[in-house]
Formats: C-alpha cells, sequence, structure tokens
C-alpha cells in the first residue's frame, strides 16, 4: 500500500539541499523516478514553493489579501519597498503572497520562509538584517488555548480513542454510518456533501484498495480555524480518520496540511505518533485484525489545492489542476481509487457523535440547524480569532460579542460569511444564522466558516477588486473561463478604480460572470465573480459612484484617471 | 470499458442509444450534431479545457463539457440554448482579446481555429480590450515556428507530443493566467529532447506552432471543407469520412483570382 507520491517530497529534499531546483537535479531525478523532465518542470513552475533558481540573500513575502489588507498591508507593502530601496539589506527581495494563513494576526508576511505576524515596518527591519546574516528568526508559538471544546468528549487525556476503540472491538460500520447521516453532518470545508453519505459511498466502492485523506490546505483569505483545530484537537482528527478507514476498508489515510503550517505539521505528526503508541493506528488497530496507516504530506502551496480533485493531483505528484467531474473521488480518488477526502473540522466531529450520539450533537445547533461549527473572524474587529460556536449562531453573535464588534469604534460597514468566495454581505444582514441554508437563502454561502469584517473605511470596489485578484493569482490554469476570465475581471475592476470605469463594464461583468460560473471546471473558476456581483447586489450606489462619478466614496482607489 | 447496457439518452429532442462510457460529444456526433470545440480531437484523449463544447444537462448545477462527461440514462441535453452560446461567445472572446489575429496560421492557411469560431461568432473586436504583449517567441527550431501568443493552452500539441507520439517532451509550465507550453525544462525548442516530428504542430489549432516554410507565404484565404464535402469530390471519394474528418484542415478550398 502506498501512501502519496514520493515526487513533490523529492523535489523538497532537493531545494533543501541546494536552496532551489538546479536542472541538473531535475534531471536526475527524472531518470531515477522514470517521470519524464517537462513533467518534473511542469510541477516546479506550478507550486509558489518551488524555485528554478537561487533564493535571494532575504526575501519578504508580504500578505496582501482580504484581513491584511484591512490591517494596512498595501501601505506595508510600498513602505518596506521604500525602505529596502534605500537601507537594505542589499539583495533584499519584497514581493506580495497569497493569504498565509493569519488573517487573525495580520498583517502576516513570510522572511525566509520564517511566518511573522503583527507586523510593522519598524518590528520588522531588524528581522531583515537577522536574515540577511542566516540569523535565526523567531519562530511561532503553537500551543492549546486552554479552552475546554464542545466537541471534545474526552475530558481526559487517557480517554482519547475511545470511539475508535469501540468500533474496533464491535465492527459496527452500518451504525457509524447510520449515526452520522442522523447527526446531518455535513463537509465542512465549503461544500457540505453529507458525511454519512460520503462515507457510505466509499464503503460500498468496489476493490480492497482505499484512501482516507484529510484536506488541511485552508488557504482562503480569512480561514484559520483548521490551524485552530489542529493545535487544539489534533487527537480528533486523527480519531476521525482512523473512524473512516474502519468503516470504509481504507489501510492508508493522509494528512494534506499547507507548508506555512510548520509548527501544526509537527504537532500532527506528534499525534500519530502518539495514536500509534495507544494503537489507533497501525498494523492492527485496537486489535481489530486492521490496518490503518497514516502520515501527513505537505503541501507544496496554493490555494487551488483545496480543491479535492486538485489536491489528490498533488498528492500524486503532478500539477494541482483540478479533473473533470464525474467521476469523483468517493469511487475513483487518490490514485483513482475509492477515496473519502474530508475537511479537517468534519473529521474532527466525528468521535463526539458516534460518543454522545447524534441527539446529542443536533441539539448543539441554534435556529434549527444542526451541530456545531468552528469560525474564524477576521479584519476591523477588536478580537480576531477562532471560535467554537453552535451552527445556526446569528453572525451578529460572532461580530459583536465574541470578536468584540468593530474595531476602533468604526461605523460596521459589511461582512463576509466566508471570505472572498461568499461575497460581501450589508450589516443588514448580520442576523442571519451562520448555517447553510440561511446563508445561500440570502446569496451566500457557510463555506468554511471564514468571517471577514470590513469597518466604515473600506472601499466596496476595492475590496472586491482585492478578491477577484486572489482568485487570479491561484488559478491553475487549465480552464479558459478561469485562466483568461479571472484576469480579464482584475483588468476591468483596475479600470473602474482608476477612473476608467464606462457603463457598458456592467455587461461585460455580467457576460464575465455567466460564462465562469456555469462553464469553470471547479469551484474556483465558478466563484471568480462572487465578490463584484455580490457588491453589485448589495452596495450599487458605491459602484455607480466610481462609474458615473468618478469617485471613491472611501477615498481608497486611485482613480487616476480622473 | 466494461460491457453493459446501452445508455439511452436525449440531445436536441432527439433520442439515441449509446454504448456505456461513450461522451456526450461522441453521441452527439453519432446523430450528425456538431458541438463546436477547440481543446477536443477526436484521436486524443479529451481533457474539457476550452470549454467551448458546453452544453446544458437538463437538472445540473452548471454547464458541462460534452467531450468529457459521459453519456448518462435518461440525460437530457440541450446543445445550443442562449445559455450556452452565451457562454461559448464569452470563452472565444477572451481567447480572441490575447490573440495576435490573423496569426501565423490564419495568414497562411486561413484555417486558425479560433479566427473562425470567432467569425461564426461574430466577435470583430472582443470587448476586454486587445493584449498585444507579447508571450515570446520561438524560433530556434529549424523548422517549427512558436508563436506563445497565439497559443490557447488547449493541450492538443501536448497530447500530440506524449499520447499520440511517445516523445515526452511538451508540457505546461507556470500556472494561472502566466502558464504557457514548454519544452523540457523550458529551453528553445531546438535545445530541448524534441525529435521533430511535427505532431505538435499539425495538431495546434492556432498559429503557435508552424510549418516555418509556409507561414508567411501570401496566399488567399482558404476555406476549410467538411468530410462530407470533401467526399463528393472525385478524388476522395472512396476514402473514409472518419480519415478525412480526423484530417480536417489538411485540405482547404481556395479561390485565386486569374491573373
Amino acid at each position: 500500500m502506498t501512501g502519496g507520491s514520493s515526487i513533490i517530497a523529492e523535489l523538497r529534499a532537493i531545494q533543501r539541499a541546494h536552496g532551489f531546483i538546479p536542472v541538473t537535479a531535475l534531471r536526475d531525478l527524472s531518470e531515477r523516478a522514470r517521470v519524464p523532465l517537462y513533467q518534473l518542470h511542469g510541477v516546479v513552475s506550478f507550486f509558489p514553493h518551488f524555485r528554478e533558481s537561487p533564493a535571494p540573500p532575504v526575501e519578504v513575502l508580504v500578505c496582501d489579501d482580504m484581513s491584511c489588507h484591512r490591517r494596512g498591508a498595501s501601505a506595508l507593502l510600498a513602505a518596506l519597498e521604500e525602505h529596502v530601496a534605500q537601507a537594505g539589506p542589499p539583495g533584499t527581495v519584497v514581493r506580495p503572497v497569497s493569504c498565509l494563513g493569519r488573517c487573525d494576526r495580520a498583517p502576516a508576511c513570510a522572511v525566509n520562509d520564517t511566518i511573522l505576524s503583527r507586523v510593522t515596518l519598524d518590528g520588522l527591519a531588524p528581522h531583515l538584517l537577522t536574515a540577511a546574516v542566516g540569523g535565526t528568526l523567531p519562530a511561532e508559538h503553537a500551543t492549546p488555548d486552554g479552552r475546554a471544546l464542545r466537541v471534545d468528549p474526552y475530558a481526559e487525556a487517557g480517554q482519547r480513542y475511545g470511539a475508535a476503540r469501540k468500533l474496533a472491538t464491535d465492527g459496527d460500520a452500518a451504525g457509524v454510518i447510520a449515526a452520522l447521516k442522523a447527526s446531518n453532518l455535513r463537509g465542512m470545508g465549503g461544500a457540505g456533501f453529507p458525511t454519512g453519505l460520503k462515507w457510505e459511498i466509499v464503503r460500498n466502492a468496489e476493490g480492497s484498495e482505499k484512501y482516507i485523506v484529510c484536506n488541511g490546505d485552508e488557504s482562503e483569505p480569512g480561514t484559520f480555524k483548521d490551524r485552530y483545530i489542529l493545535e487544539n484537537a489534533p487527537h480528533l482528527l486523527v480519531e476521525g480518520m482512523v473512524l473512516a478507514g474502519l468503516v470504509t476498508g481504507a489501510r492508508q489515510g493522509i494528512v494534506y496540511i499547507r507548508h506555512e503550517y510548520e509548527a501544526q505539521i509537527e504537532i500532527v505528526e506528534r499525534e500519530i505518533a502518539r495514536a500509534r503508541a495507544a494503537g489507533a493506528v497501525g498494523p492492527d488497530v485496537f486489535g481489530s485484525g486492521r490496518a490503518f496507516e497514516l502520515e501527513v504530506f505537505v503541501s507544496p502551496g496554493g490555494y487551488i489545492c483545496g480543491e479535492e480533485s486538485a489536491l489528490l493531483e498533488a498528492i500524486e505528484g503532478k500539477r494541482a489542476e483540478p479533473r473533470n467531474k464525474p467521476p469523483f473521488p468517493g469511487t475513483h480518488g487518490l490514485w483513482n481509487k475509492p477515496t473519502v477526502i474530508n475537511n479537517v473540522e468534519t473529521f474532527v466531529m466525528t468521535p463526539t457523535i458516534l460518543l454522545r450520539g447524534p441527539e446529542w450533537f443536533k441539539a448543539q445547533g441554534k435556529s434549527g440547524a444542526p451541530g456545531l461549527k468552528f469560525v474564524g473572524i477576521s479584519g476591523d474587529v477588536v478580537r480576531p480569532g477562532a471560535y467554537e460556536i453552535a451552527m445556526g449562531t446569528p453572525a451578529r453573535e460572532v461580530i459583536f460579542d465574541l470578536a468584540g464588534g468593530i474595531a476602533g469604534g468604526r461605523r460596521f460597514k459589511a461582512w463576509a460569511p466566508s471570505g472572498p468566495s461568499s461575497g460581501y454581505l450589508p450589516p443588514a444582514l448580520v442576523d442571519t444564522p451562520l448555517d447553510f441554508k440561511a446563508l445561500a437563502d440570502v446569496g451566500s454561502m457557510l463555506g468554511s466558516g471564514a468571517i471577514v469584517v470590513l469597518s466604515e473605511d473600506a472601499c466596496m470596489l476595492d475590496m472586491a477588486l482585492n478578491a477577484v485578484r486572489f482568485f487570479r493569482n491561484e488559478s491553475c490554469g487549465k480552464c479558459v473561463p478561469c485562466r483568461v476570465g479571472s484576469a480579464k475581471l482584475v483588468e476591468i475592476l483596475g479600470d473602474i478604480a482608476r477612473g476608467h470605469g464606462r457603463p457598458e463594464h456592467l455587461t461585460v461583468i455580467d457576460d464575465l460572470a455567466h460564462a465562469l460560473t456555469l462553464t469553470s471546471i471547479c469551484g474556483l473558476g465558478q466563484v471568480v465573480p462572487v465578490p463584484i456581483k455580490s457588491v453589485l447586489t448589495h452596495f450599487r450606489p458605491e459602484i455607480d459612484d466610481h462609474l458615473l462619478r468618478r469617485r471613491c466614496p472611501a477615498g481608497v482607489c486611485p482613480m487616476t484617471g480622473v | 470499458m466494461s460491457p453493459g447496457a446501452a445508455v439511452k439518452l436525449t440531445i436536441d429532442g432527439r433520442e439515441t442509444s449509446v454504448a456505456p462510457g461513450t461522451t456526450i460529444f461522441d453521441a452527439a456526433r453519432g446523430l450528425g450534431i456538431e458541438i463546436p470545440t477547440l481543446c477536443h480531437a477526436q484521436h486524443q484523449t479529451p481533457v474539457g479545457v476550452c470549454r467551448v463544447c458546453t452544453v446544458d444537462v437538463k437538472n445540473n448545477r452548471v454547464l458541462a463539457a460534452a467531450c468529457v462527461r459521459p453519456a448518462e440514462d435518461g440525460m437530457i441535453v440541450a446543445t445550443a440554448t442562449d445559455g450556452v452560446q452565451r457562454a461559448r461567445r464569452t470563452l472565444v472572446e477572451l481567447l480572441l482579446s490575447d490573440h495576435p489575429s490573423p496569426c501565423a496560421r490564419q495568414r497562411a492557411t486561413g484555417d486558425c481555429e479560433l479566427e473562425r469560431l470567432g467569425a461564426g461568432y461574430a466577435v470583430t473586436t472582443p470587448r476586454f480590450g486587445h493584449h498585444d504583449a507579447s508571450r515570446g517567441r520561438d524560433e530556434s527550431s529549424f523548422f517549427i515556428a512558436v508563436d506563445h501568443t497565439a497559443c490557447i493552452l488547449c493541450d492538443r500539441c501536448i497530447r500530440g507530443c506524449s499520447e499520440v507520439k511517445n516523445n515526452f517532451v511538451i508540457g505546461r509550465t507556470g500556472k494561472g493566467h502566466q502558464a504557457g507550453i514548454a519544452f523540457d525544462t523550458d529551453v528553445p525548442m531546438a535545445a530541448s529532447t524534441c525529435v521533430g516530428c511535427g505532431e505538435c504542430m499539425v495538431s495546434c489549432p492556432t498559429g503557435a506552432l508552424t510549418n516555418r516554410k509556409i507561414v508567411d507565404v501570401d496566399l488567399p484565404a482558404g476555406e476549410e471543407m467538411s468530410a462530407e464535402q470533401l467526399q463528393k469530390l472525385d478524388i476522395f471519394k472512396r476514402m473514409s469520412g472518419t480519415f478525412l474528418d480526423l484530417n480536417r484542415g489538411a485540405v482547404v478550398r481556395r479561390r485565386f483570382e486569374p491573373s
């Protein structure tokens, strides 16, 4: 039984040894692994983590996506470029990077691959000097925050893996599926597919080779709740995957985690070792005679890897391009074998459902919605962070109670229920329950629960442009609508922001939205138009100001063409 | 493909029955319904990347790429609804916006598939503006000219190189709007392991990969002929329609003014 392809790990090793991936090493790998050179080059050039030339002495990657953008990242980027040009260190390269997953500690940046958060120019300057002489930068701390989680059925560490132990003993896989179905647990990564049904499809699929994959790639601006879960409940993730293995007959699990989560990767690896020692993972899970092995796969990077079929392609050592569907991973997944692929949070919910029962789980929800939910809240709020809430909690409670309301005493202007892909909603909808159906009913979505809050000084056109630019940068380029359409949409919104907008731009945006939504291969291309469409729906006067009166009411857009 | 009962579906109101695994594109073709495409070629594994073959499948949330979507029992497909045509036109317009029209193929032989589709949808000036930024040329090869600006990333050359032939030289490089095709590790074609078989060139629907000897020869525009039209000519009378269809573009009709 194999897990992931060794190609990505080999490329990472080459980069560790040389600082980049020299063509000679690639040729050597091509011969050793018997993979055509063009294919390896395609992989190396696809993933932002791989370098084809030596790294500069100091490289500063600054995130300017949604939450960091709201916390002054654009100004920081400009100031940093000026500072480096004048004061060095010599050879320092500064450039923007896609969301680093530190939205609660914005703005974030990476200096020579070490992630720093809540950065200021003054705070950053000494780190650049340290990096220039090869010094060690302060590592992030990732320790449990001590809050008791409702989702954790174990009061004591010694009780952990109780649900897996029970299933290994009684072998009642059908009972697990029935309980998951009764709990109404749905995929927490955004798509909301019923979990019990997914596990059942894989259980019933033909063949003895099956896989369990955890999608821990969360890379959408505003999303960091899985980071919190990995730090605070890694045992529930491991147990959830073991349960899925026992239910479906899969003997191999892979936890796919973005490379920017270095500390969290270590935490999961330590937990897997503990689970192995406890008998929950290994050749004979709790004496059941059933094997289940588990390994971590470190992502070479990119938001597109969060698309489940693209993620599987990456594990197979290929360019992370989404597959045409159907068929779906349940029957044709990793290595074309039946595969359960669930988000971190989805797996984490399963032990408690089995131990406390589906009725207990459903009763944790509010406003008629069942269960629990983890959300991350960031942007212009007093206390950004990850919170465990009742599914169906009105957004108002999260924004104003848990997160302390709008920062700096400013006026509340807009909120995104789940990063750029959910679009922006007005304050009038802030009592909407955070639940799949309630948010779909207002034309948005629960997504991954990445709430981003905007105060009055945000410009909605600028925020739409920021969101669409993220999608363009993260498009894999496989299909025409997403590859070309996202680039054109950025150009059009940029034109409007510079004061070059024309009323007919709205027709073009409509046609683009039609084509992208209906013909893109995957969810990324399909949501590219969502930010601007939502702004046109809820904040139309602001767009008209830019388009017809050539002014940016918030004073954010350059409007240089006026 | 595992044997199984025939799949019955309805395309544009006509019922048909096909073998399991047959794509919507092929099922439609069997009915004589032509679905436009840029990335699909009958002799290559479908990849569904241009999305021009998009069709409406009843009760589906989004449109389906006919070239990769297997026919299913009871499926109701419409190949040319207003919504489908609107999406196709936008896709063609998007590609034409970055296309150096007329490209080398259009100039030489008048058969750039993108420009022909654009003419069909009456796309004159793409509303997305016209990008003249060059994405680079590669004239290192003795007989194949590469114009990356004319490339639409249909992957036909990639499949031609590794699937039709087994040369394994061409692939995609980069990501997103900066993706392109590359030889080996993105070296000039002549410096790569290319054996010069020409399969990429004959696979290419545009002027991205052209035969250097015929480029820029001043010929009047050629009009591509369908297999049916060709079979009406004596010389093609006994040839297989499929063969003629597969080699479309190899024969074009031209009108020369008497000198």
